[in-house]
């Protein structure tokens, strides 16, 4: 991009920084604000509600190109779009179909698909998971054994995969199959969509430790997926599965979450009183506090260094990899300090008034969605590529080690 | 006031080119044996090259550098280790002398500072943090040492970088005879009453206690001296800031490629695990420090209050990846990187100085929390 355009890019995403602020304001219904402000459990009708109304702005898919229904924004706007909501707390906004597998079709699908699936992920009308991990295949993703072998029309698929986010929800899978055992590990993946009512599909519920179930394991025995829902070309999966995992390493929400978690700790360490004084003036909160605030400015200036790079086109290919990084461990450090600050309502916790209006909460109002937020944001040094494998890479991509 | 990209980076170009010609590290340690601290054949050169002059208005043959050109002169500072007096004279003293000196000070000042016959050092105060933590008032009570009397200057000053050699040193001082407000005074070096203790930092330049027992002086009372000072230690700290991405980057570099030629147990040292995720940790440091040292150009030019807030919070968070940065790279040179004949070691204790210089990093954590929970 030149100068002008990155400054045109900078105009465009200030306006819609500006714009996403009112909507939340003005458009988000009171009872999802009110779930969002305790960071209560919400339902499949909550997050399809919330999607939804974002796409009445186009914005769910505002990161698509125009010619498949998006409005072709710049990584910049991308970015603004993720950071923002996450700042004001909105509910996620589900990636599996809009940013996940919506864009592999796009790019690498049939005419055939791309006009039976896009329309549903547009408007959310279809729910969609991720097939990628399995129990010997999380990190090392392309060790996954799962087989699918060709018979007449069909591929016959059986294995397991594993970690499937909210698989008891969707009514499809984007599933990563082994199409060729002899092939070296890479090359004999291929890309399967299967439909989640097929025969031969088991859904199981792993219990986290936050009491809630929101990953499974999936099962699949003879499940019988028609040839045309190949995405690309049989034993190229890779190159479509490592093109979803940049795009799911976009580095807007986690910065916005860090600003949004360090803001809740600020308030509860100004509305808790320890003794005489607040939380806040006290000597150890204040310095743990500072140390948040000076991780999260540069947290926020290296996001802005990573953009500025995407568009002037001086990345290293390390910055998706430094956000995550530093995003992640400074959001688990700052919800942990924030669950310390609760005292003992930060060990009281009951998933029932997490559902509920009516039943009052124990401590402060959203105590118990901070022990929640906690449980569940435990797991994000470890999701969308471990902090472990992010160093690998960056060890060998970036400094050629 | 904002450098063109062009003229910065023609700049730096110019002078990465010059060091890596003329500053080699072998080159250096002559500089090092050098009794005054700093190579004057290499000060002359600057001055030719007009690096002196940088701060200067166009008009006055220079070119109104702003916070990202002068950080892409500190950034090659900090990557060959130069020693001259860049930072205390061509930067800081050179803008004092604008912020605050009258249109005939300039003219009979800048001239001799753009061509290297005047050598300024900056003895901001002792304690650079400003207690009031906005970054305006240069108030601090912590210091008082430094008082005019009569015209007079009584009190001293410590560890004042190139104060050894300066021919005049710029002093903060309280103006008893205007009820304590802030002056800034010009002393020359062999002013009557002046007493000097040179020494040498730890990176091998050149500094000096100084104590002043009644000197005469020559007043910049052109504009308000203690809006003046904290913008000149605001300059100072983000100009470190640059100096320390130059010495981060020469770190990483130098570190990575080593990792990838010492082998130990048949292998590359590289090639563990261990030490790529640490050498991976480095870059991200140096990244950070990139991101910050940017962050705290722009700040430089902006409104006070997010001035203090930035430029502290960037000195900070720098100081404490810099240190990092520098303990990693000593630790996987191995028994090497403590020796005086690698460079790394003298990456190592040029970090300890930019540490030290205007604020170290409690004194800007503790501003930048101010600035930060400002409204809690």
């Amino acid at each position: 991009m030149s100068a002008d355009t990155i400054e045109q890019a900078m105009a465009r995403a200030a306006q819609l920084r500006q714009d996403i602020r009112r909507f939340c304001a003005e458009t988000m219904p009171a009872e999802l604000r009110s779930k969002s402000e305790r960071h209560q459990v919400l339902a499949k009708a909550d997050y399809l509600q919330w999607l939804r109304l974002l796409q009445r702005q186009g914005w769910v898919v505002g990161h698509w190109p125009e010619a498949h229904g998006g409005a072709g924004w710049s990584a910049l706007e991308r970015f603004v779009f993720e950071d923002e909501l996450a700042r004001q707390g909105c509910p996620w906004v589900i990636p599996f179909g809009v940013k996940y597998v919506g864009p592999v079709i796009y790019t690498y699908g049939s005419d055939a698909q791309k006009q039976r699936f896009l329309p549903g992920i547009i408007s959310s009308e279809e729910f969609w998971a991720q097939g990628y991990s399995e129990p010997g295949a999380g990190s090392d993703l392309a060790a996954l054994r799962t087989a699918a072998r060709r018979d007449g029309d069909h591929y016959v698929v059986d294995g397991q995969k594993v970690w499937t986010t909210y698989a008891q929800w969707a009514d499809w899978l984007f599933c990563l199959v082994r199409t060729d055992a002899e092939a070296r590990p890479q090359n004999g993946i291929s890309f399967l969509l299967i439909d989640m009512r097929s025969p031969g599909i088991t859904v199981k519920p792993i219990r986290t430790m936050d009491g809630y179930a929101h990953v499974n394991e999936v099962w699949l025995e003879n499940v019988r997926v028609p040839v045309e829902n190949l995405v690309g070309t049989e034993g190229e999966g890779w190159t479509y599965a490592k093109f979803l995992l940049r795009n799911e390493r976009t580095a807007g929400a986690i910065v916005g979450m860090v600003h949004h978690a360090l803001q809740r700790l600020k308030r509860l360490a100004r509305e808790t009183r320890a003794g005489a004084a607040r939380l806040i003036d006290q000597a150890p909160m204040r310095q743990r506090i500072g140390e948040f605030e000076l991780r999260c400015f540069a947290l926020e200036e290296a996001a802005y260094q990573a953009m500025q790079a995407l568009m002037d086109g001086s990345e290293n290919g390390a910055e998706a990899s430094l956000i995550k990084l530093r995003g992640t461990e400074l959001y688990q450090a700052i919800a942990e300090a924030t669950v310390e600050a609760l005292g003992l309502a930060g060990v009281a916790y009951d998933t029932e008034a997490l559902h509920s209006a009516e039943l009052p909460p124990l401590g402060p109002d959203d105590a118990g969605g901070i022990i929640k937020d906690h449980f569940y944001n435990r797991a994000a040094t470890i999701f969308g590529g471990s902090s472990e494998v992010q160093r690998n890479i960056l060890a060998k991509m970036v400094l050629g080690l | 006031m904002t450098t063109d990209t062009d003229t910065i980076e023609m700049l730096r170009d110019s002078v990465t080119r010059y060091a890596a010609d003329h500053y080699g590290f072998l080159k250096r340690h002559a500089v090092l044996a050098d009794a005054r601290g700093f190579g004057a054949q290499a000060w002359a050169d600057y001055a030719q090259f007009g690096w002196l002059a940088l701060r200067l208005p166009e008009d006055a043959g220079g070119i109104d550098a702003d916070a990202s050109a002068i950080g892409a002169l500190m950034e090659v500072v900090g990557a060959r280790l130069l020693m001259e007096p860049l930072l205390a004279s061509a930067v800081l003293g050179t803008g004092l002398v604008l912020r605050a000196g009258s249109a005939a000070q300039q003219a009979r000042l800048l001239p001799a500072l753009a061509d290297g016959t005047l050598k300024l050092a900056f003895a901001s105060d002792d304690d650079p943090v400003c207690a009031a933590g906005d970054g305006a008032d240069g108030a601090n009570s912590a210091d008082s040492d430094c008082t005019l009397r009569g015209g007079r200057l009584h009190g001293s000053r410590h560890g004042v970088l190139h104060g050894d050699i300066a021919d005049r040193v710029i002093v903060g001082a309280r103006d008893a005879d205007a009820s304590g407000a802030w002056a800034l005074c010009l002393v020359d070096a062999d002013a009557a009453g002046l007493q000097r203790r040179s020494y040498r930092m730890v990176d091998g330049r050149g500094a000096a206690n100084l104590r002043f027992e009644g000197c005469r002086v020559e007043r910049l009372d052109a504009a308000d001296a203690a809006a003046a000072l904290a913008a000149a230690r605001d300059e100072a700290a983000v100009a470190l800031c640059a100096e320390a991405l130059g010495v981060v980057r020469s770190l990483v570099a130098t570190t990575c490629d080593y990792l990838k030629v010492r082998k130990q147990f048949g292998k590359t040292i590289g090639s563990y695990q261990a030490l790529q995720h640490r050498m991976v940790d480095m870059f991200l440091l140096q990244e950070e420090i990139r991101a910050l040292t940017r962050a705290a150009q722009r700040a430089l030019h902006g409104p006070v209050a997010e001035r203090a807030r930035i430029v502290s919070g960037a000195k900070a968070y720098i100081g404490g990846a810099a240190r990092h940065v520098a303990n990693e790279a000593v630790q996987m040179h191995g028994g090497l990187g403590v020796t005086d004949e690698l460079d790394v070691s003298h990456y190592f204790r040029r970090v300890m100085v930019i540490n030290a210089l205007f604020g170290n990093r409690d004194q800007h954590v503790a501003r930048f929390v101010d600035a930060a929970l400002a409204d809690a």
